[in-house]
């Protein structure tokens, strides 16, 4: 009794004990840490917002959530901020990355062609590479311009369909032309239903 | 165990018993994340964080622990350590964790962490484990942050997030990528084993 105990009750008890506070930890610091991880998930989205909308804000999740109150109203599938007395035109946007998905907040303008700003929620490429699409001067070149875009060589566009590709992510600087050239005819069938 | 016992057991892993450069472990991790200083600072705190207190734990309990499953247990423990620093870093440096998303659970699979649990935890009492933990740790990050600001300097003329080569530098893409990682560690082993550890490789 004692040796079937040892060999084959007691491993059975220690597996299951160490594992119950093992979840026990791990989940309570979720739960502790819950409502705290969700509003910094908030903050992102709504600061990608702001930026697609090219709105200015103190970048903490106060100052994010001033200018967000104060300036974006949220529609059904997208957002409208007012800036300078026009109406711009936020929406989601996800597509294919090389790696994962890229999901984006593209900001229009009131024609729903030409970009207010485009700003990255979520990506996993490879870190310094088309991770680099994360990078201020990338995102902010589309500010002003109307796709479809050119792709040209890093710190050489000078028209407005033209965009810096990232040189070393030829790939993901591809898919991320694409999911912006997807913007206009998007915003076109979410706000006007056509 | 007496004070120069603690002390050689926090001076082994930084040098002669090196896990990088000596044991050659934990490698898969010093080639995915050392191409950007800051994600590579993370990592090794990660890893430092992590086999310093599953080692503690593993040795509180190794008279307990049932060895035919010890691996078993090693692995859950080493899990739920992982897990906080991954559920810490979300609550608290967002910033940080949406950039090292991925990495930080790849910590699970270190094999220093359990390297260092089955070589040394399992047989000593919990203040050497953890202080072997913490220099194993320790003698991890500082070979990586090496290999990371050659990588970052060389592939994107920076250090740290800021610009400092300027733009007559061009960047290596390769440094960057995986290839880099190859290069730049296999030139750190071989610099490191001719210099500062002659004697290791002749023991």
């Amino acid at each position: 009794m004692s040796e079937f105990y040892k060999e084959r009750i007691y491993p059975l008890l220690f597996m299951f004990l160490i594992t119950v506070v093992c979840i026990v930890l791990t989940a309570g610091a979720h739960i502790l840490t819950f409502d705290r991880a969700k509003a910094n998930e908030l903050s992102f989205t709504r600061r990608a917002i702001l930026d697609a909308a090219g709105l200015s804000y103190e970048n903490t999740t106060l100052g994010i959530e001033e200018v967000y109150l104060a300036s974006v109203t949220e529609e059904e599938g997208y957002y409208t901020a007012i800036v300078d007395g026009k109406t711009r035109y936020i929406i989601p946007l996800i597509g294919p990355g090389l790696w994962g998905t890229i999901e984006i907040m593209a900001g229009l303008e009131e024609d729903l062609t030409t970009f207010s700003g485009v700003a990255i929620v979520s990506q996993t490429e490879t870190p310094g590479l088309g991770g680099r699409i994360e990078e201020p001067w990338f995102t902010a070149q589309f500010a002003g311009k109307r796709g479809p875009f050119t792709l040209v060589e890093e710190g050489t566009s000078s028209r407005t369909h033209e965009v810096d590709g990232i040189t070393g992510a030829s790939r993901t600087s591809e898919y991320f032309k694409n999911l912006t050239d997807r913007a206009a005819s998007e915003a076109r069938r979410i706000i006007r239903g056509v | 165990m007496a004070k120069s016992g603690l002390l050689k057991t926090f001076t082994e892993p930084l040098g002669k018993n090196n896990p990088v450069f000596v044991q050659i472990l934990g490698i898969c991790s010093t080639l995915a994340v050392t191409n950007k200083l800051q994600n590579t600072m993370v990592m090794v705190l990660g890893v430092t964080f992590a086999t310093a207190l599953s080692s503690w734990t593993v040795s509180l309990l190794r008279k307990r622990i049932p060895s035919r499953i010890r691996m078993m247990v090693e692995t859950m423990i080493i899990a739920a350590y992982v897990i906080l620093v991954d559920i810490i870093l979300k609550a608290y440096y967002p910033e940080m964790w949406k950039q090292l998303g991925p990495y930080v659970g790849l910590i699970i699979t270190n094999c220093i962490v359990m390297g260092r649990v089955e070589a040394f935890a399992l047989t000593n009492k919990p203040l050497p484990s953890l202080v072997d933990g913490l220099a194993s740790g320790l003698g991890y990050a500082y070979v990586l942050l090496i290999i990371a600001a050659v990588r970052e300097l060389m592939g994107s003329g920076s250090l740290w997030g800021y610009r400092i080569l300027g733009p007559w530098w061009t960047n290596w893409a390769i440094m960057v990528m995986p290839p880099g990682g190859f290069f730049i560690l296999a030139i750190a082993i071989w610099v490191i084993r001719e210099t500062v550890g002659k004697e290791v490789s002749h023991a």
